[in-house]
């Protein structure tokens, strides 16, 4: 008997077989209501949001429901309005996506220049031209107060995260409450809180330390709530076999649960950043803005992206409201590079990819 | 490694070991005793409280909440849970394979191996020697030594719990816990950790809960038949010779259970 391993065959998967006729009425049966709204859209002049509910939609759903019925009979009707739904649904999310990301480069490209991005506003009017001032100090500022929350926010949120699920202390519950509060927490308040405790009683004036500590209680729940959900999904198998070789528990949770968890403790602290780095009201109420740079966090105001856009915003000029676009494109980027590089520090090692299906 | 030529010592013996969890009492009086460099098979039907025990021998029971316990547990005549022992000292000398091969999915097939050192901080003890050692003498040797790094997950799943085994060898334990190990494994991986067993039982103890005659009578020297009656804690029925409890069962319980007549 021939046991030589056989090239695969163009036919492999019989299952993704599609015959000529579905083919051909899948896509009649899509390209006819595109047609039909286009027409409505472009020689009728309706109202393209109108012509996409309450043309495209119903049309998509009767033409791809009576394909699905020539196809498949009675349950090819309920299949192709899922079908329809989820394309159609996922598409305007698309749609939304794509328009704010695209409506902020438009606006934003404008000002953005090298200068844009390393000088700073100091002698820069609000009515000056593009080509003078940039925002390096807000740059700068965001990432010296973002930066020292997560410091101070992480090692608490970890810990929370930890103690909601290694642990099997009577207290949990009240912290879970307690964390959920504080998801619910305005940020605002959060900024009255710290202007009220350090800057009312005269304890500090604004400060961007100040602003680093509102920033903690709106970061803290998304962190420690994060960590426990992807700590809870570690097996429990996987501990119980770290405890069966006599490890203790700081070892087995640092060399076992938490290697386990990793992905999901980086999201957990990616998530809490991106939760407070666009935050305005806090830091306006704790950080004093400036126009120059300052590196320093423990006194003098400092320039933030967030209320740097809220400050030019408010001016009203033309050319500020392009500063405050721009600084809204290079915040988004700055999030974006954030992001990339957390996930590449925190890809799972070639050990993963390496993974052999047996 | 400690002598293991004390013929009359138990090596390891539960004594009068009564569980709980909350207030449901789930095993009543159990008296074993388990000699050295034997193997002894827990059998009984599902729920009559074998897993539950054999997790008492090494301080795991006491991590399921609502957990409770009475008696003494033997280690070489001392009770280990006398306040003093360290539970983790247990497990080092007590090690366990579980239901479910579990190896550690960010580890590779030779950090597996060495895991249990390096967590319990005895890293001067890892050679490759070792790692070669303990895979051979789990019998996974010859599909493991091309992909030492390669993750434990590429593993099938009667090589994980092989791999699981070589895992606790490493840390040269005196006596072994085996929990329903082939349970999930088609019949030639039971049959290699079957033999496995009988070549680890030169150097050390091992108890095994098992689900299958055939297995106890293959592997035990010695066999424990364990029973719950409805909403009543478990116990044993009779404790004795492999051979014995299988031919000539004293107890008319046991004799219907090993020829299958419930259960």
């Amino acid at each position: 008997m021939n046991l030589e391993p056989a090239a695969r065959p163009e036919t492999a998967e019989p299952w993704a077989r599609t015959t000529a006729r579905a083919r051909v009425l899948q896509i009649a049966g899509s390209i006819l209501p595109i047609a039909i709204s286009l027409f409505a859209w472009l020689i009728a002049g309706v109202n393209p949001i109108v012509v996409v509910l309450l043309v495209l939609l119903p049309t998509l759903l009767i033409s791809i429901g009576t394909v699905g019925f020539i196809l498949k009979g009675k349950r090819g009707i309920p299949d192709a309005a899922l079908i329809v739904m989820t394309f159609f649904l996922g598409a305007f999310v698309m749609v939304l996506l794509v328009s704010v990301v695209w409506s902020l480069l438009e606006a934003g490209f404008r000002a953005l220049s090298p200068q844009f991005i390393y000088q700073n506003n100091t002698y820069v009017t609000p009515t000056d031209g593009l080509e003078f001032g940039g925002v390096g100090h807000a740059i700068i500022g965001t990432l010296l107060v973002v930066g020292l929350s997560t410091l101070i926010t992480v090692p608490l949120g970890l810990a929370t995260g930890v103690y909601l699920t290694e642990t099997r202390s009577n207290g949990r519950g009240f912290v879970r409450v307690i964390l959920q509060a504080m998801a619910g927490l305005p940020s605002v308040v959060a900024g009255l809180f710290i202007y009220s405790v350090f800057i009312v009683t005269g304890i500090s004036q604004y400060a961007g330390w100040l602003g680093a500590l509102a920033l903690v209680p709106l970061m803290l729940p998304t962190i420690s709530r994060v960590t426990e959900e992807s700590l809870k999904l570690v097996p429990q198998e996987l501990r119980n076999g770290a405890l069966g070789l006599g490890a203790s528990s700081w070892k087995a949770f640092f060399q076992v649960t938490m290697p386990a968890a990793k992905s999901g403790i980086v999201t957990a602290i990616l998530l809490g950043v991106a939760r407070v780095v666009g935050e305005t009201a806090p830091l306006l109420l704790t950080v004093f803005p400036i126009a120059g740079t300052n590196l320093n966090l423990l006194s003098g105001g400092m320039a933030t992206l967030p209320t740097y856009i809220y400050r030019f915003v408010a001016l009203g000029f033309d050319t500020s409201v392009a500063r405050a676009w721009g600084a809204a494109l290079v915040l988004m980027i700055l999030v974006g590079i954030l992001f990339g590089l957390a996930r590449y520090i925190s890809r799972p090692k070639s050990l993963k990819k390496k993974k052999v299906k047996r | 490694m400690m002598s293991k030529s004390k013929d009359q010592t138990f090596h390891l013996e539960a004594k009068d070991i009564n569980v709980w969890f909350g207030e449901r009492h789930v095993l009543k009086d159990v008296n074993l005793q388990f000699p050295s460099n034997q193997v002894t098979a827990l059998i009984g039907p599902s729920g009559c409280g074998k897993s539950t025990f054999i997790r008492t021998l090494n301080r795991m029971h006491e991590l399921i909440p609502t957990a409770g316990l009475a008696g003494s547990v033997l280690l070489d005549g001392e009770d280990i849970y006398d306040n003093a022992v360290d539970p983790s000292q247990v497990r080092l000398k007590v090690g366990m394979v579980f239901q479910k091969p579990n190896p550690f999915p960010t580890m590779s097939i030779k950090e597996n191996v060495i895991s249990g050192l390096r967590l319990s901080g005895r890293k001067s003890e890892i050679s490759d020697e070792l790692v070669e050692d303990c895979l051979k003498r789990a019998s996974i040797w010859n599909e493991a030594k091309d992909r030492l790094d390669e993750p434990a997950l590429s593993l099938s799943g009667g090589q994980q719990q092989r791999l699981c085994i070589a895992r606790s060898l490493a840390m040269n334990p005196d006596v072994i816990l085996m929990d329903e190990p082939c349970s999930a494994l088609d019949p030639g991986s039971t049959r290699r950790i079957e033999e496995t067993i009988l070549e680890l039982k030169a150097t050390m103890s091992i108890v095994i809960v098992t689900h299958n005659m055939q297995q106890a009578q293959r592997v035990a020297d010695k066999t424990a038949f364990f029973l719950a009656d409805d909403n009543q804690p478990g116990y044993v029925v009779e404790f004795g010779d492999t051979q014995q409890i299988f031919n000539q069962p004293v107890d008319a319980r046991t004799n219907d259970y090993v020829n299958g007549h419930f259960g």
